[in-house]
This record gives structure tokens, sequence and C-alpha cells, in this order.
């Protein structure tokens, strides 16, 4: 088999199966969400999101990314639960007719922290496997490789979309379509835009199930891969051990066991 | 009928990690018929766009009709550049023929029986008159090309440019095409045509501009950028010669890259070898 | 045992062959294809030709079995594959023993593949191919298309002739007994098109069965023995290369001509003697 499709993973934490991977960042979101306070989020955060990103090698990406991506949702949060929160009474700052209480302000980064621990956990994830990868470990354990193959070509059509509505933006822009006037205009535009972009992925599909049929898509069974990622009884054991720990958090939780986190 | 320049041109993409136009000079006169060529990559798209604002340059500086297009939006220039793109399908969104041709027409402010009368006359041109209702889905690859074309020759701009006009084209559209394009120079506009179909090139335009790696490296009438001299040159820009320009230095006619000038060059040929002469050859435009 | 062109005898050495075939798309009022008779003899190269919309591609999509299995609507007439009623195969068994090549190169990719290799693995490995057999088919098909050097490569960064090639290579390593190309140069530039035509060229050598619609009349009079012109949807003519490309009928028939015998129409018609054209022109 040539050697480049022996992929060959940057770090120990790559290596690890996709499916270790993907139950590690579910547990670790789900066991934020959980634990309640401050404290406890912020330890999983550092100890199951930021310790496996620098030994992967990403953490300067993905703390980056997942600050990025929970921005929009962190600020209207902090906005709505500084200003807004019911019941409080401990004023910090008064801005016109709004009061910031501290009640609000620690609720607020409580929430932050939760934000961000399964922001963090998820991003872990797709930073450090490949879509390929998880596809393929999933085929091999017996998903139905059509199945596998439209979860996997969904994920890739979006670059190919996205690049699809820039030519179309910029053919209709040479046409004289407004992207630069008043709104009303612009949501005019909006139809000269969409349309091919849907319409010709309609086209599109429909030579891609031809030639996907002509290549012998449409059989039935299962098929000989050339490659798919090692899994080790350890690694199983790790994931039975990670899955408990969820019921095991709910339960502790329940139980008032982890009142004293702050 | 307007021009178009371009001084010290440059395009770079991806923060510096592609210079697609790399110092371009170029003027091209009101009413001139040009034709761009060379392999994928050598910069010809990124040039055209540059002419509608599309691009805006990194370096150097656009006129279009004496007037520096970086103060014009694309919106403004869309009046003055028409520009038809390769891929029919990221361009085609309306129900009907008529209303695809009229959108841009209609954007650059027609209306009424001016409208009406751009968009029949776009249609006819192309052959799809009679085709105003139909889907244009329901089309075929090459009649939803003609559409593209019709829906920019509708909005009357003294300029039109032209991606891959000929591609995927049959007999009967390749000569809509060339008629098209005929007529628009009889009319005035200046054309500018991208493609890759040499004999197309050699045959209906009177100025080549070759374009390899973001430069331009030939430019000139058809007999001057097709000559024997410039073949390597032209190979190693994976383009080869007509073959009526090859036919032509094999016979040791000189440079004639269209059809029409061989036929010309082995007309004369005949005639100072058979003294007699022999009937009057007729001569093809 | 050799077949004479036009026979409807099932042959030993005819690949395919179509008796009366027409095909109607669902929902259409005129069928597509009207009464097609075509063989393809094995190791032949066959020719289509017509104008657009004038049945080119659905004969392919026919030919492949992809019309009516795939794409809904009727069809009347026989299709032999190899002397069998190709009517109780489905599509995936067609698939082993008949690929199809289309006109736009990045349709055709799986857009799941990293690579070209996996790119080209994937036919054989839908058809259940065991992994080693898998692994030496790809690298036939490879060599076979001559793009072992783009192997590691993203098959989604390559140029249009390229991908054109790895579709082909991804044809060719489910070991089909012949091929259809359905304009396969029509989008390429000319090194793209240069490209496709030698690796044809080189397929043919080798004992290849294609079937090939075209506009490109040059590239056909370069490779093909036969040619069938379309019109309409109707066979008007079946014949070898040479006397169809030079049927004077030809171009009002939608047909471009060939770079070579337009010249050769404009010389006779300015009353120039074709000898010393006909010269250069070998």
């Amino acid at each position: 088999m040539p050697a480049f499709l022996e992929r060959s993973p940057p770090s120990r934490w790559h290596a690890l199966n996709p499916l270790t991977k993907l139950i590690f960042a579910t547990v670790t979101a789900l066991v934020g969400l959980i634990v309640g306070g401050l404290i406890g989020p912020l330890i999983l955060v550092t100890v199951a999101v930021l310790l496996p990103a620098s030994v992967a090698g990403v953490l300067s990406r993905l703390v980056r990314t997942s600050v990025l991506v929970s921005l929009p949702i962190a600020i209207s949060t902090l906005l709505i639960n500084v200003f807004f929160f019911p019941g409080g009474q401990d004023v910090l700052l008064r801005l016109g007719p709004v009061v910031a209480t501290r009640e609000g302000v620690s609720f607020a980064l409580e929430i932050l922290a939760r934000i961000l621990t399964i922001s963090g956990a998820i991003t872990l994830f797709y930073l450090t496997t490949r879509p390929s990868e998880l596809v393929l470990d999933l085929e091999s354990r017996g998903v139905s490789p059509r199945v596998a193959f439209v979860a996997h070509a969904s994920v890739q059509t979006v670059p190919a979309m996205l690049e699809r509505a820039s030519n179309i933006v910029a053919a209709q822009r040479a046409r004289g379509l407004d992207t630069e006037g008043s709104l009303v205009r612009r949501i005019r535009g909006l139809l000269p835009v969409v349309a091919p972009v849907v319409l010709g992925s309609i086209v599109e599909v429909e030579e891609r199930t031809l030639a996907l049929e002509a290549r012998g898509f449409t059989r039935p069974g299962r098929r000989a891969l050339l490659w798919f990622p090692a899994d080790s009884a350890r690694q199983r054991a790790a994931r039975w051990l990670l899955v408990s720990a969820v019921p095991a958090a709910a339960l502790a939780a329940a139980y008032g066991l982890l009142a004293w986190l702050p | 009928m307007i021009g178009l320049r371009v001084e010290g041109l440059a395009h770079v993409y991806l923060a510096g990690a592609v210079r697609a136009l790399d110092g371009v000079d170029l003027e091209i006169g009101p009413g001139e018929l040009v034709a761009l060529v060379g392999q994928n990559g050598s910069g010809k798209s990124t040039l055209v766009r540059h002419l509608n604002g599309l691009l805006r340059p990194t370096e150097g500086r656009v006129w279009v009709d004496g007037v520096d297009a970086a103060g014009r939006t694309v919106a403004q220039l869309a009046r003055l550049v028409g520009s038809v793109f390769q891929d029919p399908d990221r361009q085609i969104f309306a129900g009907s023929v008529r209303a695809e041709v009229e959108f841009g027409p209609r954007n650059l402010g027609l209306a009424g029986t001016q409208l009406r009368a751009a968009v029949a006359e776009a249609l006819a041109a192309v052959g799809l008159d009679g085709q105003e209702d139909a889907n244009p889905f329901d089309l075929g690859d090459t009649r939803r090309k003609l559409l593209t074309l019709a829906s920019v020759l509708a909005m009357g701009t003294p300029v039109l440019v032209l991606d891959e006009p000929t591609t995927g084209q049959d007999a009967r559209g390749m000569g809509l095409v060339r008629a098209v394009i005929a007529a628009a120079h009889g009319a005035g506009r200046t054309i500018i045509a991208v493609s890759h179909d040499m004999s197309f090139v050699a045959d209906d335009f009177d100025r080549i501009i070759v374009m390899s790696a973001g430069r331009v490296i030939l430019d000139g009438a058809p007999e001057e950028v097709f000559a024997e001299e410039q073949w390597p040159l032209l190979a190693s820009t994976f383009l080869e010669p007509p073959l009526a320009a090859r036919v032509g230095a094999r016979l040791g006619l000189g440079s004639t890259p269209a059809d029409a000038a061989l036929i010309r060059a082995l007309a004369d040929r005949g005639q100072q070898l058979d003294g007699k002469g022999a009937k009057p050859p007729h001569q093809p435009t | 045992m050799a077949c004479s062109p036009g026979s409807h005898e099932t042959c030993t050495d005819t690949v395919l062959s179509l008796r009366g075939v027409s095909y109607r798309y669902a929902g259409a009022t005129d069928p597509a294809i009207r009464d097609v008779d075509l063989t393809l003899q094995d190791g032949e190269l066959l020719g289509i030709v017509g104008a657009s919309e004038a049945g080119k591609t659905t004969l392919c999509l026919v030919a492949a079995g992809l019309a009516p299995r795939t794409i809904r609507g009727s069809l009347s007439g026989t299709v032999h594959l190899d002397g069998e009623d190709a009517a109780s195969l489905q599509m995936h068994e067609l698939a082993a023993r008949i690929g199809i090549c289309f006109q736009r190169p990045w349709t055709q990719l799986s857009g799941v593949c990293e690579t070209v290799f996996e790119e080209v693995a994937f036919g054989p490995m839908n058809l259940g191919v065991p992994r080693q057999e898998t692994l030496a088919r790809t690298d036939e098909a490879l060599t076979a298309l001559a793009i072992t050097d783009v192997a590691s490569r993203d098959p989604a960064r390559l140029s249009g002739g390229q991908m054109q090639l790895v579709a082909i290579a991804g044809l060719l390593a489910m070991e089909p007994a012949h091929l259809v190309l359905d304009e396969p140069t029509a989008q390429l530039d000319p090194a793209g098109t240069r490209l496709v035509a030698d690796a044809l060229a080189r397929l043919a050598a080798n004992g290849a069965s294609i079937l090939i619609a075209e506009q490109r009349t040059d590239l056909l009079a370069a490779l093909c023995s036969r040619i069938i012109v379309l019109q309409a949807g109707r066979v008007i003519r079946d014949g070898p290369t040479v006397e169809v490309l030079t049927d004077p009928e030809l171009p009002r028939q939608g047909v471009p001509e060939t770079s070579a015998g337009r010249l050769r129409r404009l010389a006779t018609e300015a009353g120039i003697a074709t000898e010393l054209l006909d010269q250069a022109l070998d």
C-alpha cells in the first residue's frame, strides 16, 4: 500500500481513535453542563481541553477558534445576564435605566464557563480529527458505506458552495446587480444570487448522482477498506469509563456533592 | 466607442501567495477586436475581471474610457463593460428566458419599449427568438450558454468581454457566436474574448494578446503572433498554432494563421507557378 | 470471428449492441433517440457526432445503462452487452462492465477522497473488490493513464485535464469491458484535451472498446475507425471515419468540419488545386 495512505498522525492525541476523541468531546461538554458553578467548568476546561490541546500542538489555534466561535453568544449572554438578571440585589454599576448586579455578573460568568467548555471540547475534536478518519472508522464499525458517504460529502459541500456563491455574485454584479446600494435594493438582489446557487447545485447533484451510480455506488453491502483508524482494548475501556462519567456527574450534582465548588 | 488601458497592473491573491498578474501594460483602443489567450493560470481571467471592477489592482491602474476605474463601482462600470462568464449555471436564475435577459438592461435603467426592443434584438442575435417563455433549464447546455451571451448583449455596453465563448458549443452555436462578435464589432463595440480555441482567434480577431504567468509575452496581429519564429514561445506556454499556420509554414508560404490567409497565399502561389493563369480565385473574405 | 459493421448478428466480437432502441425521458412528449442500431466491436473506437441535443448524451446514457435505471424514462428496443440482454442487469452490475465518463471533470469526483489514489480506488471498493486486488487494480489504472506521479495529490486541486484522467482511471479500475465517453474534452483547454487524447490513443492501442461522443471532429478523426452521425435522435450515417467526416452534408447536419476538411473545402471553392495542400496535410 502506498506510504501516503498510511496517515502519520502529528501527535499522540491525533493518533487516538476518532470515536474515542468524539466521546471524549461529548462527555466533556455534557459534564461541563451538569457541573454547576465556575470553578468546576474551569478545571474541566484546563484538564480536558487545554491540556490535550497542548499535547496535540493545537493550543493556540484552539484558543483562537473557540473564542471566536463563542464570541457572539458570549457577548449577548453577558449583556443580558449582567444587566437583566432577575432578583439581582447587589448593584455594581448603574447605566441610566439599567443596572449591573453582582448576582448577574456571577451568573453570566458561570454560563460563559460552560460555553467555553462546550466550544473548547468541540473545537478540540474538530482540530484533531479529519472527517475522513471519522467516516472510515464508522464504516469499519458497520455503518453503511452509503450513509457514511452522505455524511462525509455533506461536510465537503460547504466550501464548494461558498466558492460557487462567490462566482455567482461576481457574474451578477457584472450585469449591474447592486450590492452596495440601499437595503431594499440589496434584498431584491438576493434572488439572482441564491437561485443559481440552489438551482446549479441541483443540476450538479444530478450529474454527481449519475457519476456515483456509474461507479457502483448503489451496490448493497460493505466495502473492503484500504485503511481505517486503529483501535485498542485500552481505548475501548477508556471510552466506557468516560461514558460512565456522565451519569456519575449527574448523580453527584443531584446529591449536592458538588455544592462545595463555588 | 471606448477604449481601455492598464498600467503596471499587478494582482496578488491569498496574502502574497499567488501573483496572478505581474506588471501588465496594455492599451486597447476603441472598437478593437482583441483575443486574450494563454493556458489556465496565465492571468487572462484575472485581467479581464479588473476591467469591470470585480477585482481591484494590488498595484497599478486601470482606465476605462479615460477614467480611473478605482473611482467607480462595479455597477457603474457595468454600464460600460459587459462581461459574459464561462459557466452559464453560475449566472442563470430566472424562470424564463425573457426575465433572464431583462435583468441586465433593467439594472441599467432600461424600461418599457426600449427594454423590450433590447431583449428581442439580443434573443434574435443568438437564435433564441421564440423561446422567450421557455425555462432556461429546459434548454440544452449550448443554448444556455447562448442565453448568457444574449443577457449581456442586451445591456448594450460599448465594451464586451467574453470568457471562453466557444467552449462546449456545437457547429450552429459557434456560427452564432462568431456572427454576434462580427456584428458587435461592426457596430463599433470594443470586443475582448478570452479563448483557448486557436483557430477561432486566428480567423476572427485583429489582435491577439498571449499571456503566461501573469505577463503579456506576445501582442500583435495573428500573422505576427503565430509566425513560425514564435512557435517555441507558444509551445512553452502549451499553445499550438492553428492548422492553417502550420500548413502555411510547411509550404513556405509565410505566416498564414487564418484559413482565409492560407487560401489567399495558395492562390497567389498557384498564379505564380501556373503563369497561364488559372480561373480567377474567389477571394473568401 | 469478425463481424461486418451494421450486421445484426450477435457475434462473439460484439461487446455492445443496440437494436431498434428508442428512449423517451419521463415527462417528455417525444423520444430523445429513435430506432437506433449500433454495434461496438471488441477493440474498436466508435465516434458519435451530431448537433447539440441531437441525442448523443442520451445514447451514451442508454449504452451505459444509466437510462432507464437512474434516469427515469421508457426504453424500447434491446441493449446487449457481450451478447447478454442488459435489461435484467442492475446498475452496480453494469458499472463493473461498462464505464461512463462525462464532460465536466469536477462533478465526477466523489468529493470524499483526499488523494487521487483513493479516488481511483473508489469504484472497485464500491464493488466489494478485496483489498489487495483493489490496490493492484488502482496501480494498473494509474499507470495506464500515466498519472502515477499525482497519486498522492488532492484530486480537487488538479487541472481539468488531469481530473478527467483521474475519472477515466477510476473507471478502468473497475475493469469494464468497454468505455463510453460523453464529450470528455468539451470543458478542457488545449493542454487538457491533448492529455486526454493521448491517453485514449494509448488505451485504444491496448485493445480497449470505446464509444466516444464529441464535437471535436479533429479528435475523432485521429482516434476512431468508425463514426455514427445523429440528427434529431436518429442515426443518419454509420460508416468509416474518413468517408463520414468528408461528407459535404456534414455541416448542414450540425457537425463541425475537421480543420483539414475545412481547408480542403475552402481551397476547392477558391478554385485551387488541392495537391499541395494534401501534401502538407499528411
